[in-house]
């Protein structure tokens, strides 16, 4: 029986002072990393999680930087979602990913988790991979290598999610951290979220980032979440307006073919019918605001 | 798996033996007798539960006890200062924004926790700041209000 006052699952758990004891600590059967636990101990509580050991990550110093170098944005594993939504850097250079992060949740909520464990629970409607997509992020996973190394590799992110509320990680790896390239000049992004009141779980959301070339689209990146088994690109409408001029006409018919890019089901929260119908409405408000971004306005 | 933890709440060491799996909140409540802090929904949504973190407010039902070891914890019990009352408490007194007073502990230190970051807070930053506490009396028109009021209550001291 399920309650969610008390845990009677028994586990134990590792409180590693670096990424090393760790990753040492995740490479066991039945071992799952613990960081702000808003996902995790709530799938505990309800049996939807039955971990043998919890890792307790937050404990870790410095790996929950937010910090620019080489070109890129990088934030640290551990970094709570209320700091980066705040973070000078963030705030400047993507404000659509600090307008993502700040309708997850309360306060609390942001206050405690961390954008690594948003995108490690892999849930099909969850807020921040869409724009990360879009932005072209990058998770780095690490994972022991001979001789107590840690080995990091950089996956794009749109190869991390496997499934609804899976992702390639395998045991005894974890994500070290989140790079996203700087957006160069004439670029813009925005992100649009349909709930039924705020702290809702999104019923969809969509993001979308695009570079410009005088009053041409040059690039165009889109992601859609919650329609379809995992967060997805919207390719056939990137295609629909890469190289065209823009005009309110091409945007409405492009943001029309996002049928084409989705597969939608009916569930608690919408139907797949009105979530079809929905987002061609947030492509097409999405990219009016990552248009006018790029010209420089708001 | 027991683990020995000291949990400091409002200024004072605990020391303690904890299992893994022991919620916060449950040792605030059931442990130290801190019955102020409360269990709504148990899942994230309510903010029932509310405590301060390091001054940043968190959620407890949703804290593993052992993961707030070496933090300051919080409790509504710990605002009230040689017998006198938060300006919140007072405020929400004053201004009648307590009804069935389950959400109040929460509410507040949801409040708190705006109030020492951002003193004159404007009242859109209020709702943003309580957005993840419930009142199920619909009582917000007086939270707000009462929010208001102790920042210019905070102010006023700074004054004198």
């Amino acid at each position: 029986m399920s309650s969610t006052r008390v845990i009677s699952l028994d586990f134990e758990c590792a409180i590693p002072r670096s990424l090393n004891e760790a990753l040492e600590a995740l490479d066991r059967e039945g071992a799952q990393v613990l960081a702000g636990g808003t996902d995790l101990v709530n799938n505990i509580k309800t049996n939807a999680a039955r971990p043998r050991r919890l890792v307790y990550v937050l404990g870790i110093p410095d790996l929950d930087t937010i910090t620019v170098a080489a070109g890129s944005l990088r934030i640290g594993a551990t970094a709570r979602l209320g700091d980066i939504e705040h973070n000078r850097e963030v705030l400047s250079r993507f404000p659509a990913l600090a307008e993502a992060i700040n309708v997850i949740g309360g306060t609390q909520i942001r206050n405690m988790a961390t954008l690594a464990g948003n995108i490690c629970n892999a849930s099909p409607g969850a807020d921040t991979p869409p724009i990360l997509l879009v932005l072209d992020a990058e998770v780095e996973i690490c994972q022991l290598g001979g001789g107590s190394e840690i080995d990091r590799s950089r996956l794009p992110l749109g190869g991390f999610f496997s499934g609804p509320k899976k992702t390639v990680l395998k045991q005894g790896q974890m994500v070290g951290g989140i790079t996203v390239p700087l957006p160069p000049k004439h670029s813009g992004a925005a992100f649009r979220r349909l709930a039924r009141v705020s702290l809702d779980i999104a019923k969809i959301n969509c993001a979308v980032y695009i570079e410009t070339e005088g009053d041409r689209i040059r690039l165009a990146r889109i992601a859609l979440g919650s329609v379809a088994p995992t967060p997805v690109r919207a390719p056939t409408i990137e295609n629909a307006l890469e190289g065209q001029k823009y005009s309110e006409r091409l945007i409405h018919q492009a943001a029309e073919l996002v049928a084409e890019d989705i597969a939608p089901i009916d569930d608690v929260r919408s139907t797949a019918e009105y979530r079809k119908q929905i987002a061609s409405l947030l492509v097409r408000e999405a990219l009016q605001q990552a248009w006018r971004r790029s010209r420089g306005e708001a | 798996m027991n683990i020995g933890i000291t949990l400091n709440v409002n200024g004072k060491d605990y020391p303690l033996e904890v299992k893994p799996n022991e919620i916060l909140l449950n040792v605030l409540r059931d442990r130290l007798g801190l019955m102020g802090t409360k269990y709504g929904c148990g899942i994230g949504e309510c903010g029932a539960c509310t405590v301060l973190l390091d001054g940043k407010a968190v959620l407890s039902c949703q804290t593993l006890a052992f993961t707030a070891e070496g933090k300051r914890i919080t409790t509504i019990e710990g605002l009230e200062q040689d017998g006198e009352l938060d300006p919140l408490q007072q405020a929400f007194i004053d201004e009648g924004a307590v009804q069935c007073g389950y959400c109040t502990p929460g509410m507040i230190l949801s409040a708190k926790a705006l109030l020492d970051e951002k003193p004159d807070p404007s009242t859109e930053e209020i709702k943003q700041a309580i957005r993840g506490n419930l009142c199920r009396c619909t009582g917000y028109t007086n939270i707000v209000r009462a929010i208001k009021k102790a920042s210019e209550t905070i102010k006023n001291r700074g004054r004198n």
